[in-house]
């Protein structure tokens, strides 16, 4: 009797347990998804044929995002803007400039006017022409503060009347005018030879105003949604987004002027965690990512996943010059010539990409490949270190990095750490992703940032001026108020110089050689632009600008 | 029972209330400046100005007093309005009721994956307590609460994708009747499920040696009778509570899995609005949290009485 129940029982279970399998591998029904139609302004995306299979690029974001606007001037999805927005000029992989919206430009004879002209065909998506008011409109607005560019510094410092936007005292800039429909004039303050380098950037796409405006200047909420009937000047314009589940469906712009795009459609889906994106990528069901840092990389996806031009930008250890105990010099060259950044490198990267730190510049012309800038010995550094007003390990305070945010980034910072305690003595080392994972007194203690830096643009003298001058970001904020008076009059004086004028670079090299023996950063690593894309993906090369190098032509091959 | 709910929704506004201040002052005054952080967390050549900073704190309403912003939040609450996310500038109230449903219903349906397999497992355990069965089964339970979810998930996709080749990566939503639901659903039910074994492991172990059950035995009832109606219900009674506790910690934390799978449910978005200082989806799922912790609570106690009559009479004299 016993047995019997025990049979029964046992079976009810199993009952229960194969009903509730079979519910789950239920087949769902399967929907297409939606993609919504263009608005009747809009002129009909060219549809595949009936007989052609659609190609599709499946592109991954390292992050969800719930906001698609091309005036934020960052955030993962801002990777993508080349698909969908025309910059005004662009750069290839090889740093060559091109024409794009605009054709044409130039400057007086001081670098203080820059003229640029908009090509006659460049229009949006709905077929309208691209207007210097668009181009004016788009600016100025990317320069007010509730518009939340986080670049647009970069652009507009030294055009007149940036300052008083970006206070908030006004809404436009008055230093940029459109002179007539194909004409847009920018006045700064003072003289710039290289300002339209600047202008080449995704960052700042020329935006239909109508749309983008509201009547108090600001920007309209969500202008930028398929729903609100947008109009987009690049390969690809969007049919569908669900900003909810972060995915966004692009299809071919029948009005786009630099050539018929070879794929039918772009989609975008937000993949964050880097395990699942290689697996999805093993397994065929995406073609390309913004960029994903893991210490396999490279046994996992192959070498050509990561191959890429180098970009001149590196990733550095920034040493806080106001924090103690990096704000002494000998603790600061203590701390660097004990690590060798060769080692530093192949802990984080064993299998590259990316070049291990030599100096600060990288991929620009000025870059010395003879100079040394230190060797590592342990030796220098201990007696560093005894020189220093701390005269030993016991005497330092904590050291606190933050910006570890990725697993090759925390084993670098372990490898440097280690070393530390080897070499130096130092015990008490804390690592930590943001400022704000630490407690509120901590944040304040912070002396170690590690994060990039560098330029859009291959010039020795923009990569100096937005990294080592005391007006940058990386100065003020990393370095803690970096302020070298001779090295901003070097920089200074470079700027005012052509691009083609040897001066420039001789004074940007002597501003660099004096900066590094101020010993202000533990090298890291030179990036490259890595591919991040299968090797069916043809055609596709990025630049220092992080977009995709002419969408249009990039094809998907038979896989 | 009118009454008696009425008077559970009364007793839950006051401590929602609490719960609100508290978390928009640990936000305002532990976490940081949301508006510097956009631009703080930017990696490399970001450039931002103090004026810049101070104007979009200003447009956000963030440059009042503490007592202001949340007296103002709260004015707006009580007219059913959540606000606007400070990050994206979308109404939360969008935001929210897009991820909710999502957790919950993977909260659900982990929560009765746990109950449909672990309390019947739990019960085989108890009943022929050391046999080969208590073994495999209590085996298996910690077996599966040694495995992380972040462990869990990535090899669960490397081997039936990867490997076996059975699948597509089941990344996404799609709704919970999709195959792409299946992997989150389980990977999420599997570490609470040992929990839910062991207890009505030990629940069942108990209660078989009172005497009533050997009087129940003594008379000839079959087994699966005396299981079903002298063990489950004083079994079911502890369980029911640990149950409804998973299930909050499962709709409001599937942290892992949500990113793992890519789910656009409530855990990633309370991770991100943590990260981001966004007050209004932070309190908007604080809100959330408190309102199922107390339809949770209520859920047990109307289960209660059905499981042990003794529990609604001491409800009844409660409410009277």
């Amino acid at each position: 009797m016993e047995r019997k129940n025990k049979i029964r029982i046992i079976a009810l279970f199993a009952l229960v347990t194969l009903l509730l399998s079979l519910a789950a591998c239920a087949q769902p029904a399967t929907e297409e998804p939606e993609i919504e139609q263009p608005s009747e302004e809009q002129a009909e995306p060219a549809e595949p044929s009936e007989e052609e299979e659609e190609v599709e690029l499946r592109i991954a974001v390292g992050a969800r995002f719930d906001d698609l606007s091309p005036l934020r001037g960052g955030g993962h999805s801002a990777f993508w803007l080349s698909m969908w927005w025309a910059s005004p000029m662009y750069y290839d992989s090889d740093g060559q400039l091109h024409p794009y919206v605009f054709n044409e430009w130039e400057a007086n004879d001081d670098f203080t006017v820059w003229t640029f002209k908009i090509d006659p065909k460049a229009v949006f998506s709905d077929g309208s022409p691209i207007t210097a008011g668009d181009v004016k409109a788009t600016w100025d607005l990317s320069a007010v503060p509730t518009t939340k560019h986080q670049r647009v510094g970069l652009f507009f410092t030294g055009v007149e009347g940036y300052d008083a936007v970006i206070n908030s005292e006004a809404m436009q800039m008055s230093g940029i005018a459109a002179v007539d429909d194909n004409t847009i004039e920018v006045t700064l303050t003072a003289p710039d030879p290289v300002f339209y380098k600047r202008m080449a950037t995704n960052l700042i796409p020329p935006v239909k105003a109508s749309q983008a405006v509201g009547p108090d200047g600001k920007e309209v909420f969500e202008w930028w949604r398929p729903e609100n009937g947008v109009v987009v000047s690049g390969p690809f314009m969007p049919v569908s987004m669900d900003l909810d589940k972060s995915e966004a469906v692009f299809v071919k712009n029948p009005n786009f002027w630099m050539g018929e795009p070879k794929i039918d459609k772009v989609t975008l889906i937000a993949v964050e965690d880097a395990q699942t994106a290689i697996t999805l990528f093993q397994s065929g069901e995406l073609d390309a990512m913004n960029e994903i840092f893991t210490p396999t990389l490279v046994e996992e996806m192959g070498e050509e996943f990561v191959s890429g031009p180098m970009i001149p930008r590196g990733h550095q250890f920034w040493l806080d010059g106001s924090k103690e105990p990096t704000n002494d010099i000998n603790v600061r060259k203590a701390l660097i010539m004990s690590v060798d950044p060769d080692m530093v490198f192949e802990a984080a990267f064993p299998n590259g990409p990316g070049q291990s730190v030599t100096q600060l510049l990288v991929a620009v012309e000025g870059v010395d490949p003879e100079y040394v800038w230190y060797v590592p010995d342990a030796g220098a550094a201990q007696d560093a270190l005894a020189a220093s007003s701390y005269e030993n390990a016991e005497n330092l305070p904590k050291l606190y990095f933050v910006g570890i945010s990725q697993a090759s980034h925390e084993l670098a910072a372990q490898y440097i750490a280690e070393v530390w305690r080897q070499t130096l003595g130092i015990e008490e080392v804390e690592m930590k992703a943001a400022f704000d994972e630490y407690s509120g007194p901590d944040q304040d203690r912070v002396q170690i940032f590690r994060d990039d830096a560098g330029a859009r643009f291959p010039d020795p003298v923009v990569y100096l001026m937005g990294t080592i001058h005391s007006s940058s970001g990386p100065a003020q904020r990393k370095m803690g108020g970096y302020n070298n008076p001779e090295v901003d009059r070097l920089l200074e004086e470079a700027a005012t110089k052509g691009a083609d004028d040897p001066d420039r670079i001789a004074l940007a090299q002597q501003a660099h050689e004096l900066f590094l023996e101020d010993y202000m950063f533990v090298p890291y690593y030179f990036q490259n632009m890595p591919r991040y894309a299968m090797p069916w993906v043809t055609n596709w090369s990025k630049n220092s600008d992080w977009q995709v190098v002419e969408p249009w032509n990039v094809v998907i091959e038979p896989h | 029972m009118g009454r008696y709910l009425i008077g559970r929704f009364i007793k839950w506004v006051p401590s929602a209330v609490i719960v609100l201040f508290l978390v928009y002052a640990l936000a305002f005054y532990g976490a940081g400046d949301p508006i510097k952080l956009i631009f703080l967390r930017a990696p490399g050549d970001v450039v931002w100005s103090p004026e810049q900073i101070e104007a979009l704190r200003e447009e956000a309403g963030l440059d009042r007093p503490f007592l202001i912003q949340f007296g103002d939040y709260f004015w707006h609450l009580l007219q059913g309005n959540l606000g606007n996310s400070i990050i994206s500038n979308r109404p939360v109230i969008d935001i929210i009721s897009a991820a909710a449903p999502i957790s919950i219903q993977i909260g659900l349906a982990a929560t009765a994956i746990m109950a449909i397999i672990g309390i019947p497992l739990g019960v085989l355990a108890g009943l022929y307590q050391n046999s080969w069965l208590d073994n495999v089964t209590v085996g298996f339970a910690l077996f599966v609460w040694a495995i992380p979810v972040y462990v869990a998930g990535p090899l669960l996709l490397v081997l039936l994708v990867l490997v076996l080749k059975i699948m597509q990566v089941p990344y996404g939503w799609d709704g919970l009747f999709s195959t792409k639901a299946i992997i989150p659903v389980v990977v999420l039910a599997l570490a609470p499920l040992a929990l839910v074994i062991r207890q009505t492991r030990v629940a069942v172990i108990d209660v078989i040696s009172e005497d009533y059950i050997r009087t129940a035995y003594a008379k000839g009832i079959p087994q699966y009778v005396v299981v079903y109606r002298h063990i489950l219900r004083p079994v079911l009674t502890p369980v029911i509570t640990t149950l409804g506790l998973i299930m909050i910690t499962m709709i409001n934390g599937a942290i892992l899995v949500e990113t793992v799978f890519g789910i656009p449910g409530l855990g990633y978005l309370t991770v991100n609005s943590i990260i981001e200082v966004d007050y209004p989806v932070i309190l908007a799922i604080t809100l959330i949290g408190t309102f199922l912790v107390m339809a949770s609570n209520l859920l047990v106690d109307l289960v209660y009485p059905i499981l042990d009559p003794r529990a609604a009479k001491a409800e009844v004299e409660e409410v009277g």
